[in-house]
């Protein structure tokens, strides 16, 4: 309990490294009269971008639970692949192929072009959560609705989906933090929003303190979201006792429904990968060889810090989603969730302010590489544990509370229930949350970028700063070797969704 | 899970950058730490030259500006950065105000680099110059006769002109030196011109801007001259295809003459291998690296001795606005402010 504590309050302190900043703030926040029209350029872009991801997710993920047509299985997986494409990767393909004289005559510009690369690159949260959520203890409920004679849609409509809601619910607020958080995107549309106008009033009015305001406000906003959805959902206690779903039932679809399932999943492969994708890996086989062991190096270095900054955030996680179990710790996951919602540079601010306030202090005497990797690593897990404990969280509210109240009668103490029955049942979450925040940190850029050593260049960093001297081509390659390097873990996550409901 | 952890070890260890070659020629380290804003490959290549002539390593970090500068704040005197290198006089003016560079002073750059191409104290000096130009469609106007960046604000040209957003860096300091070489108001006047002049919103780069051109979508935009250098030599049939059919327009040349601005480096205020930042910071103006930047990077040269390659012809004699570089970084701030008053996002 305490130590989940301990773990969400490190995760806040960058924020309040960004809230402390924001006084220094020299407008109040209406002053300026961009505030408004960003505003609501991100509210807009927040329900229509996380509302299409969250209908495309959730269509998708039923279609794949509950039925059976030719491609099924292949769409299972490749429908979660976006997962592991930076959402800046996406914008900067279809930018290209939107560009005048390009394969699409479409002006994509402004909102409607976030928006609709938002949807494609954030649906794969709502379609695993869906996912995983329909495995668990939807089937039986599916099954038995089917039973006493309701139809498909019924037993969808009026069983399945209530069920699942927790799961959707959660992934549509991760896709809403992250279309908040995200500056890559909206910068390259030129669509306004809260983070746009933050970054403007940084880079070229010089006021960092300005921006730390309105990343403060997304802050605020994120945890009145993530409050809102756990009141949404507070009254809903999903448990089973038998803790595993069971067989998914098969709907054969057959005639007109399997090709509409079919080209609905072909559609949003097309629309999600193939173009994208393909786009980009022409402009690579097209590009002049870059210079020789750079993006060896790059790799090397992205593994690295993913690999340290998944274990320390999973770590947090972990103690954050047990805390959470408690109904006097709810507020540990609640206050680490801010995190995510912030634009990482923002936290970067926040972290490199701290670091100013420790050099001050004399407690930070030097600077090395090991500090500056610590350093990023802490705003890694205050960004990313949020999206481990969400999972995790799920994971252990479906273990069934008689479980664990049977072993508190029988003497097991706290910790061995823990390790004995809640790691053990939690632990396909727990594999899930790893993945997920290795993901994340994979594609992170902001942060990475202000706080990481010298000599220390990933990948998302090499296709970023090929990216923004437009040269595109070059930045194809890294681009895709980013999307690689994380499409292995979603895949796994993907592919244990389906073994889980092995019986 | 111990294995794991231990993998983990072994991978953080392999990260951390190999120890420095024994000292040789300078004193101390053989070591310069470069913090750049400058991106480029053509930097790279430089720094590995200086590495194989020296034998002094060159560690980078690159950041975009603004970032560049908060990182050298947070750091203060600990920092591990010897030389900053950035594009921009409005970045080199607000890292000066924050007290990041030192001033140094050296016979080789003062011969190398002009005076208004430096700060006057030696805290920083330009590396290399890039203009802002207009481009058209070519055929569209005859040679001479192409629309000025004054023209670009008159309704003569409504729904003809491409610009990017004005957040971005280049066209800051385009209007920063209008509203110092014109005043405020003139400035104001010109942006509110252009921006409802404009055939779409702000959108996508300098090179996204060349494609709108070429594709029809309007008739002139504003960019930085290297960009369709840059596209001429691409290895994409498509890119090449959209920089043949454009021309440049050579800014303002009967009135106050093209923005032209600079890439800039400076000696750390806290540099811990001073010796070396100088001496890297005076290869980088020599006339072997000055004229690798044209060829590589299409660049300007600062010297004027630098070969050129022969793509910079239509540049040659090329009169520039005689705002001084140093002035721009006080009036970003105001730019910005009437960029969004007359709605140029």
């Amino acid at each position: 309990m305490w130590a989940g504590g301990a773990a969400a309050l490190l995760c806040l302190a960058p924020s309040f490294g960004v809230f402390a900043g924001a006084l220094l703030a020299p407008h109040a926040m209406g002053a300026d009269p961009a505030f408004w029209p960003s505003v609501f350029g991100t509210l807009s872009l927040v329900v229509i971008g996380a509302g299409g991801a969250t209908l495309i997710g959730a269509a998708a993920a039923w279609v794949v639970a509950f039925c059976r047509f030719p491609g099924r299985d292949v769409f299972s997986w490749l429908l979660a692949a976006p997962l592991a494409a930076p959402v800046y990767v996406l914008a900067y393909a279809y930018g290209g192929l939107t560009a005048a004289g390009g394969a699409i005559p479409i002006n994509l510009s402004g909102a409607a072009g976030a928006a609709l690369v938002y949807a494609l690159a954030f649906y794969p949260y709502v379609y695993l959560a869906a996912r995983a959520a329909f495995a668990g203890t939807s089937f039986a409920a599916f099954e038995a609705a089917r039973v006493h004679g309701a139809g498909p849609w019924r037993a969808t409509w009026a069983v399945t989906l209530p069920l699942a809601w927790p799961g959707i619910a959660a992934g549509s607020a991760l896709a809403s933090m992250e279309i908040a958080a995200d500056y890559g995107a909206a910068s390259y549309f030129g669509a306004t929003t809260i983070t746009t106008q933050a970054f403007r009033a940084w880079f070229s009015r010089g006021e960092p303190q300005t921006a730390l305001q309105l990343a403060g406000l997304l802050l605020v906003g994120a945890f009145v979201l993530l409050a809102l959805e756990r009141r949404l959902r507070g009254q809903r206690h999903v448990s089973s006792v038998t803790g595993r779903g069971r067989a998914a039932p098969s709907l054969e679809l057959r005639g007109v429904a399997a090709f509409l399932a079919c080209a609905g999943c072909g559609t949003l492969t097309l629309l999600a990968i193939a173009l994208p994708f393909g786009f980009l890996i022409r402009l690579a086989l097209l590009a002049p060889a870059g210079p020789p062991g750079v993006l060896g190096d790059a790799l090397r270095s992205s593994l690295v810090l993913a690999s340290i900054g998944a274990s320390v955030t999973l770590l947090a996680a972990i103690l954050i989603a047990l805390s959470a179990r408690r109904a006097h710790g709810r507020w540990a996951l609640l206050a680490a969730s801010a995190g995510y919602a912030a634009p990482g540079a923002a936290m970067a601010l926040g972290g490199l302010a701290m670091l100013a306030a420790a050099r001050e202090a004399g407690i930070v005497r030097g600077l090395s590489f090991g500090l500056a990797t610590g350093a990023l690593v802490w705003i890694y897990a205050a960004r990313f544990a949020a999206a481990g404990a969400q999972p995790l969280e799920a994971g252990f509210a479906r273990i069934s509370g008689a479980i664990g109240q049977a072993a508190r009668v029988l003497g097991a103490g706290s910790w061995r229930r823990f390790t004995r029955i809640s790691l053990p049942l939690a632990a396909p979450s727990a594999v899930a949350a790893a993945l997920i925040v290795f993901a994340e940190i994979l594609k992170e850029l902001p942060a990475t970028l202000i706080l990481r050593p010298l000599n220390t260049d990933t990948l998302a960093i090499v296709a970023h700063t090929y990216a923004s001297d437009d040269r595109l081509m070059q930045a194809a390659l890294p681009a895709l070797l980013v999307t690689a390097a994380g499409l292995a873990p979603v895949l796994f996550l993907s592919h244990h969704i389906d073994g889980a409901r092995r019986p | 899970m111990r294995l794991q952890f231990a993998a983990l070890a072994a991978l953080a260890a392999a990260c951390t950058p190999a120890p420095p070659p024994a000292a040789t020629k300078v004193a101390g380290e053989q070591i310069v730490n470069v913090y750049t804003s400058r991106h480029y490959d053509a930097d790279n290549a430089l720094f590995d030259q200086f590495s194989e002539k020296t034998g002094i390593e060159v560690r980078v970090l690159s950041l975009e500006g603004p970032q560049l500068l908060e990182r050298l704040k947070a750091e203060g005197e600990l920092t591990q950065a010897d030389l900053i290198l950035t594009v921009d006089a409005g970045n080199l003016g607000r890292l000066k105000e924050a007290g990041a560079f030192q001033p140094v002073e050296s016979p080789i750059l003062r011969e190398a680099v002009p005076e208004r191409l430096r700060e006057p104290a030696g805290e920083w000096w330009g590396v290399s110059r890039r203009a802002r130009v207009m481009v058209y469609a070519k055929g569209r106007y005859t040679p001479g006769a192409a629309p000025s960046m004054d023209d670009l604000a008159k309704p003569a040209l409504k729904g003809k002109v491409c610009a990017r957003s004005s957040t971005n860096t280049y066209n800051l300091s385009l209007l920063s030196a209008r509203i110092e070489r014109d005043g405020a108001e003139k400035a104001k006047a010109w942006a509110k011109g252009v921006a409802a002049n404009l055939a779409r919103p702000p959108q996508g780069s300098d090179t996204d801007q060349l494609r709108a051109v070429a594709a029809g979508v309007c008739e002139v935009a504003i960019v930085n001259h290297y960009y369709l250098l840059r596209l001429r030599r691409s290895t994409d049939p498509a890119d090449q295809k959209v920089a043949e059919a454009l021309d440049i327009a050579l800014p303002d040349q009967a009135g106050a003459g093209a923005h032209v601005n600079v890439s800039g480096a400076g000696v750390s205020a806290y540099a811990k291998h001073k010796e070396q930042a100088v001496a890297l910071l005076e290869y980088l103006v020599s006339v072997e690296a000055q004229g690798q930047l044209a060829a590589l990077n299409d660049e300007f040269p600062v010297r004027a001795d630098a070969p050129t390659p022969p793509e910079f012809a239509p540049f040659m004699g090329m009169k520039e606005e005689s705002v001084p570089l140093s002035a721009l970084a006080a009036r970003q701030s105001e730019a910005q402010q009437i960029y969004d008053s007359v709605g140029w996002r």
